[in-house]
C-alpha cells in the first residue's frame, strides 16, 4: 500500500511571476503561496494564462520576471527533468509504444532505479488507481478515464514534490468526470502531494480545491478558500465568473455608516454593504446571486412580473422582469407538488440578507 | 432521371483515371515481366518470346565472377552509404525539426537539392572537387558521392516522422525526470524509427542502382553492378544480364514486403 514517506507535500511559492510572449502579456505579476499538501485550483476563462503559469512551474518556459520556489528553494535555474514536478496533460500524453506498466515505470527507469524497485512501485500505483489488470495493455487499448488514471499513476510513481493537472477532465464525458474528480481528490489526499489543478470550470474548482486562485487576463483576482471565493468575491469579475449572478446598474444615493443606499434603473432602492473606495453618487454594478433573492410577502425592494418559471428538480428558478425591463433570476427550494408561478404574476422581491447584495465600481 | 448528369461525371472521371492507371501499370510492369520471362529462356538470345524455358542462365550466375564481384561492390557501397545517410540524415532532420519555421524551410531545401540537381553534373563536380583537394578516386570517394545523393530520402521520411511526433510526449518525458538523451533514446527514436527505416531502404536501393555518380567517382578496380550490366549488355547482349535483373527484381520484392510489414513503407513515401 501507500508509503507514509510520501505524505509530505512541498510548499510552492510563486513570487511576482510575469510572462510575455513576444510583446503580449500572458501572466501579470502573479504571487501565490501554496502550502504543502494543499490542492489549489487555477480558475479562469480560456486564454487567461493558466497553462502558461503551469508550464512556468514545470520549467517548460522561463518566466520573464519573478521566481518559483519549492520547499523554500528557488528552482528557476533547474531544467524540467531536474525539478521533480509531476504533470498530467490534458490529452494524458501516455507513451504509445509502451505498455501501461512501462509507462508507469518510466520515471523510475529514467532515474536508474533497479528493476525490482520499478516493479514494486508499478504494482503500488496500479493498486492505487485500481487498474492492476491493465498492466500489460497499451494506451490505445484503454478508455479515456483509464488513460487518465494511468497518466496520474505515472506522474505519482516518481514521488513528485508538486503535481500539476492541466484541464484534466476536459476530455471526459460528464458522468465519468464526476467519478474521476472524486477519485483524483481522494488519491491526492492519500498521497499528500501538493497539487495544482488548472480548470475553466468553476464547479470543478470549487468542489475539488482547498483554495481557488481566480485569474483574469493574466492577473490574479482572488486567492481564497472555495467557499470564500463564492460567498465573498473580491471583484466584479470573480462575482460573475464564479457562480451565477444577477447584474444591475445603479447609483449610490446615500452613505450611512457601513451601508450604502443604491438607486436602480427602475427607480427602486436597495441597501448594501459599502465597499471601500466607493463614494456618494458613484455609478456602481450591483451583483445578487439568484439564490439570494426571494419573493416578499408584503412590499419588497424590487417590483416586477414573472416572465418564466422553471422547476429544476429540488429547486425552482423564476425569471422576473423589473419595471425598466431588466430581467433577474430568482432561485429557491421547491416544495413538493408546488408549480412555478404563472407568467405575468406581479411579484415583489427582496434580498435574503443585507450582505448578499454586492457593489462594485462601474 | 435525377442524378444522371452527376453519375455521368463520376463515371467519366473513373474511366479516365482507370485508363491512366492502366497505362502507368502497363508501362511499369510489362517491361519488368518481359525481362523476367526472357531470363528463363533456354536460348542464347534475348529474343521475346523465348523459344523454350530453362534455368540455365540463373545457373550461369554462379560462374559469372565479374558480375558477382560487381554486385558485392555495389552491395557494400550501398550499405556504407545507407549507414552514413542514416547518421547524417537523422541528425539533419532533428535540426530541421527543432529550427524556427524559416530556417527549417531553408535547410530543408538545401538538403533536398541533390534530388533535383542532375546527378551527372553532381558526379562531375564532385570528381573535380576531389582532384582539386588532392583526393584520389577510391571506394571512399564513391561512398561519399552516393551518400550526398541518398541522404535526402532519409531526411524526407524522418522529417515527416518527426512532424508526427507529439511534443507533449517529450515534455512529459522531461517532467518524469528523463534527460534529453534518455528521452531521445526511449521516446523520440522508437517513435520515428519506422520513418528512418523507410528512408534508409529507399536510400539503399537508390545507391545500389546508381549509375551517374558511380560513373565519375569509382576507380578502375571498383566495378559496380549497374555499370557492369550495361557494359556486358552493350558488348555481348549477354542473357546472364536478364537473369541478374530477374534476381534483383525478386530480391527487391521480398525487401519491399518486409519493409512494408516493418515500417508501413507505402504510407511514408507519399
Ligand atoms: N506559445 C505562445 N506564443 C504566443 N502566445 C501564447 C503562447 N501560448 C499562449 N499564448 C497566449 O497567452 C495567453 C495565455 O494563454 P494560456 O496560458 O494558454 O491560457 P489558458 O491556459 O488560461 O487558456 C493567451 O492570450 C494565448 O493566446
Ligand atoms: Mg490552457
Amino acid at each position: 500500500m501507500w508509503e507514509a514517506r510520501t505524505v509530505s507535500g512541498q510548499a510552492l511559492i510563486l513570487n511576482g511571476i510575469t510572462h510575455r510572449y513576444g510583446g503580449s502579456l500572458a501572466v501579470d505579476n502573479v504571487t501565490l503561496d501554496i502550502k504543502g499538501g494543499e490542492m489549489v485550483a487555477l480558475l479562469g476563462p480560456s486564454g487567461c494564462g493558466k497553462t502558461t503559469l503551469l508550464r512556468i512551474i514545470a520549467g517548460f518556459i522561463r518566466q520573464s520576471e519573478g521566481a518559483v520556489m519549492v520547499g523554500g528553494n528557488a528552482i528557476d535555474a533547474l531544467p524540467p527533468h531536474q525539478r521533480n514536478i509531476g504533470i498530467v496533460f490534458q490529452n494524458y500524453a501516455l507513451f504509445p509504444h509502451m505498455s501501461v506498466a512501462e509507462n508507469i515505470a518510466y520515471g523510475l527507469a529514467a532515474r536508474g532505479e533497479t528493476r525490482a524497485a520499478q516493479q514494486n512501485r508499478v504494482r503500488e500505483m496500479l493498486d492505487l488507481v485500481k487498474l492492476t489488470p491493465m498492466a500489460d495493455r497499451y494506451p490505445r487499448q484503454l478508455s479515456g478515464g483509464q488513460q487518465q488514471r494511468i497518466a496520474l499513476a505515472r506522474a505519482l510513481a516518481m514521488r513528485p514534490s508538486i503535481l500539476l493537472l492541466d484541464e484534466p477532465f476536459a476530455a471526459l464525458d460528464k458522468n465519468l468526470r464526476l467519478d474521476m474528480q472524486i477519485e483524483i481528490k481522494s488519491i491526492q489526499r492519500l498521497a499528500g502531494t501538493t497539487t495544482i489543478i488548472v480548470t475553466h470550470d468553476q464547479e470543478e474548482a470549487l468542489s475539488m480545491a482547498d483554495r481557488v486562485a481566480v485569474l483574469s487576463q493574466g492577473k490574479l483576482e482572488q486567492f481564497a478558500p472555495a467557499t470564500e471565493v463564492y460567498d465573498a468575491p473580491s471583484s466584479f469579475f470573480v462575482n460573475t465568473f464564479v457562480g451565477a449572478s444577477n447584474v444591475l446598474d445603479g447609483v449610490v444615493r446615500g452613505v450611512d455608516g457601513g451601508q450604502a443606499q443604491v438607486r436602480l434603473g427602475d427607480g427602486s432602492d436597495l441597501s448594501a454593504p459599502l465597499p471601500p473606495g466607493i463614494q456618494q453618487n458613484a455609478r456602481v454594478k450591483i451583483c445578487i446571486r439568484p439564490e439570494h433573492l426571494m419573493f416578499s410577502e408584503g412590499a419588497g425592494d424590487l417590483d416586477g412580473t414573472v416572465a418564466l418559471g422553471m422547476p429544476l428538480g429540488s429547486s425552482v428558478v423564476h425569471e422576473v422582469r423589473l419595471g425598466d425591463g431588466t430581467a433577474v433570476k430568482v432561485a429557491g427550494p421547491r416544495d413538493a407538488g408546488a408549480a412555478p408561478l404563472a407568467m405575468g404574476t406581479r411579484v415583489s422581491l427582496r434580498p435574503t440578507h443585507a450582505t448578499s447584495v454586492r457593489l462594485y465600481p462601474a | 432521371m435525377n442524378g444522371r448528369p452527376l453519375d455521368f461525371g463520376a463515371f467519366s472521371f473513373r474511366l479516365v483515371m482507370g485508363l491512366l492507371g492502366l497505362a502507368a501499370v502497363t508501362l511499369l510492369i510489362m517491361p519488368t515481366l518481359v525481362v523476367v520471362i526472357v531470363s528463363f529462356t533456354n536460348s542464347f538470345s534475348l529474343r521475346f518470346p523465348p523459344p523454350g524455358y530453362s534455368l540455365r542462365w540463373y545457373a550461369a550466375l554462379g560462374d559469372a565472377w565479374q558480375l558477382q564481384f560487381a554486385a558485392w561492390n555495389s552491395f557494400t557501397v550501398a550499405l556504407w552509404t545507407t549507414v552514413l545517410a542514416i547518421i547524417l540524415g537523422v541528425a539533419a532532420s532533428l535540426g530541421i525539426a527543432r529550427s524556427p519555421k524559416w530556417t527549417a524551410k531553408v535547410l530543408d531545401s538545401v538538403f533536398m537539392s541533390p534530388l533535383v540537381l542532375p546527378a551527372l553534373a553532381y558526379g562531375l563536380a564532385a570528381l573535380m572537387l576531389f582532384s582539386l583537394v588532392g583526393w584520389s578516386i577510391s571506394p571512399v570517394t564513391l561512398i561519399i558521392g552516393h551518400t550526398v545523393v541518398c541522404v535526402p530520402y532519409v531526411i524526407r521520411t524522418t522529417v515527416a516522422a518527426l512532424a508526427q511526433l507529439d511534443t507533449v510526449l517529450l515534455e512529459s518525458s522531461a517532467s518524469l525526470g528523463a534527460s534529453r538523451f534518455y528521452t531521445f533514446r526511449r521516446i523520440t527514436l522508437p517513435l520515428i524509427r519506422p520513418g528512418i527505416l523507410a528512408g534508409a531502404f529507399i536510400a539503399f536501393m537508390s545507391s545500389f542502382d546508381n549509375v551517374p555518380v558511380s560513373l565519375f567517382l569509382r576507380d578502375a578496380r571498383t566495378d559496380m553492378l549497374p555499370i557492369r550490366m550495361w557494359q556486358d549488355l552493350e558488348g555481348k547482349l549477354d542473357v546472364t544480364i536478364a537473369a541478374v535483373s530477374g534476381a534483383m527484381i525478386a530480391l527487391t520484392i521480398v525487401a519491399l514486403v518486409v519493409m512494408e510489414r516493418l515500417t508501413g513503407l507505402s504510407r511514408r513515401i507519399r
